[in-house]
């Protein structure tokens, strides 16, 4: 978490803002679009890089989407910024129907996700987005681990045709992949092998999953630890070779358990390989201003919290098999 | 834009009649869909598609075509007809309105040819194509024109003044507005369910120049596009504000919010068209299909 990260590197925000300059770089139809936050979400970097290609348009986030349609439709790749928050509830409409329906090639990065987001409070902190972005037909969706993913997704983001959503993490977080990472939609990474539990966590979570699993190890348990970052599509058949070996699971996500990442994992699990499972994440609450540490304290979404439910899965996953 | 001549007049007048029948027949055959706003925009897209907007059915996805926008996409049937009767599709395609794989009830762009954007919810369309207008700048095709069709109802949606902002705001004079004024909205007069007036004044507020037409007069209609196409821009986005009647052409649907949602029976549909027919001074025609109905679906005492 920032703050005591003696690797600190740079906010995973500036990554985004740095990549899209990149990729502005190589792909000459790519615009950004901003609804006045660009220095908040990082869009600022292209605005400096590429003005002609940025498009203000004020704050009124329903016009951004339908703008980012109509530019799609000329053959643009429109990547609309706002914060989560916005993209999901205010613009729903627009980024159903005028970008999902015709599954137009709309790249929507949901800046501000989560617990971590200074104190702006309830109004700002984005929980539902994995959630409501997932259920759109059409729409991939993905929450990177760390600043390598960040740049991974994002050039996957931009080399895949159609609607993609991906989160934006405001902060600075630990290091996880190397120079060398890859994504692919659809395909998970095993970050730490284990035979006792699997820990499936998504976007900044993946890191407590490492640190839970540590924790775990003390216990005496031996956990597995998977990052999917690609929620939609999700890798089913990693989730489920998992479960198979391990017989319990936790999931910890960013975001409310409810229909988001969690879910995803539930589903999966359900219908290939039930197996005990306890979901780590914002449970039905709205997620008040606060400092990041008292947050996720108070939704119990620690690796502590973590370790104690892969305890819980455990004890259950025993009690089942004797 | 062809010039208007005598003979022009008399193609409108069909492309009109045509767009008129064709909308009651798919209407009534699919046994859903929105008669009163349709009849209300036939003689505007006469004239869009007919002569003003530069199209190809046979490349509809020619960079150098106009484009149109329907944000009142309950309205597709006369669209539909419109762009069967371009040759876009066969004619008899129309009749897949409301059927999977077929005429989708609002309109989807990829499953329709001449189709320009997907829509439905109200209150869209014209950001869409505020980005596409602002995308054509950025081509650097100055000849193309983006038209957006609006109803009046649809205004009250605060969507559509955040595009008309960003529209004057960014110059975008290929931009041609159009607002189908039937004055009549889903359930009762806009008026009074949700005035929009003065509808100048506010147009005008937000930055654009404002034509106003009696939207059944072609050769009126033929005039302001033509001005708002080659004459009027000037550095502001036009619209224009066709008065219309609902229902226009179909008595009983004329002025009258119950015909915004409602099929027709078959032997209604046949008097209307009949009615129709007599109207424009054609050959007498019925509903085509009176002999034709499929089995009422009864699943879930469903239409």
């Amino acid at each position: 978490m920032a703050g005591n990260n003696p690797t600190r590197s740079l906010e995973m925000r500036d990554v985004f803002g740095q990549m899209l300059v990149q990729l502005g770089g190589e792909y000459p139809r790519m615009l950004v679009l901003d609804a006045d936050l660009h220095t908040s979400s990082k869009a600022g970097y292209f605005k400096s890089s590429y003005p002609d290609r940025f498009l203000q348009v004020g704050i009124a986030e329903q016009n951004l989407f339908g703008i980012s349609a109509g530019l799609a439709l000329e053959g643009f790749i429109p990547f609309p910024c706002t914060f989560a928050a916005f993209a999901t509830r205010r613009a729903l409409d627009q980024v159903a129907i005028s970008i999902c329906y015709p599954g137009l090639n709309v790249k929507i990065p949901g800046s501000y996700v989560g617990l971590p987001t200074s104190r702006a409070g309830t109004s700002h902190n984005c929980i539902e987005d994995i959630a409501v972005m997932r259920s759109l037909p059409n729409m991939r969706v993905a929450d990177p681990g760390d600043n390598a993913d960040m740049r991974t997704i994002m050039r996957a983001a931009i080399e895949t045709e159609g609607p993609v959503y991906f989160r934006v993490a405001r902060y600075t977080f630990p290091d996880l992949f190397g120079s060398e990472h890859s994504f692919e939609w659809g395909k998970g990474e095993i970050l730490r092998p284990g035979k006792d539990v699997t820990l499936f966590g998504t976007g900044m979570m993946t890191a407590f999953c490492m640190k839970a699993a540590e924790l775990l190890e003390k216990e005496g348990l031996d956990a597995e630890v998977i990052h999917l970052a690609s929620i939609k599509p999700i890798d089913w058949e990693m989730i489920a070779n998992s479960a198979e070996k391990t017989g319990c699971a936790v999931s910890a996500e960013n975001a409310t358990i409810i229909g988001g990442f969690g879910s995803a994992v539930a589903e999966t699990l359900a219908e290939t390989t039930p197996v005990p499972l306890a979901r780590i994440g914002v449970r039905d609450r709205f997620v008040t201003s606060g400092s990041i540490g008292d947050l996720f304290r108070i939704h119990g979404m620690l690796p502590e919290d973590i370790a104690k439910a892969a305890q819980m899965v455990y004890a259950k996953k025993t009690r089942r098999t004797g | 834009m062809d010039a208007w001549t005598p003979e022009l007049k008399i193609e409108l007048e069909e492309a009109a009649y045509q767009i008129r029948r064709l909308s009651i027949e798919m209407i009534t055959y699919a046994r859903w869909g929105h008669p009163g706003g349709s009849l209300s925009m036939a003689d505007i897209l006469a004239v869009l598609y007919f002569q003003v907007m530069g199209i190809d059915p046979k490349n509809p996805k020619w960079e150098g075509r106009d484009r149109l926008i329907l944000s009142k996409a309950h309205t597709s049937p006369a669209l539909y007809a419109a762009l069967a009767l371009k040759g876009f599709y066969p004619l008899d395609h129309i009749y897949t309105y409301c059927e999977p794989d077929g005429l989708e009830g609002h309109t989807d762009m990829r499953r329709t040819s001449g189709i320009e954007s997907s829509g439905g919810p109200l209150g869209m369309g014209l950001s869409v194509a505020v980005g596409c207008a602002y995308g054509l700048r950025l081509k650097e095709n100055p000849r193309s024109r983006i038209f957006c069709l609006m109803g009046d109802g649809e205004l009250n949606e605060g969507n559509i003044w955040e595009a008309a902002m960003a529209a004057a705001h960014y110059h975008l004079d290929n931009l041609v507005a159009v607002v189908d004024y039937n004055k009549v909205m889903a359930k009762g007069f806009v008026w009074n369910l949700m005035g929009i007036e003065p509808l100048v004044d506010k147009w005008a507020a937000f930055g654009w120049d404002v034509l106003e037409v009696d939207g059944h007069d072609l050769e009126a209609l033929s005039e302001v596009f033509y001005r708002a196409r080659w004459t009027q821009p000037r550095g502001k986005p036009i619209v224009v504000i066709a008065h219309t009647v609902k229902g226009r052409g179909i008595e009983m649907a004329e002025f009258n919010y119950k015909w915004h949602t409602h099929a027709p029976e078959p032997e209604i549909a046949d008097a209307m068209l009949r009615a129709l027919s007599h109207r424009y001074n054609r050959p007498e025609l019925g509903y085509s299909k009176l002999g034709d109905e499929r089995e009422k679906e009864t699943f879930y005492g469903g239409e």
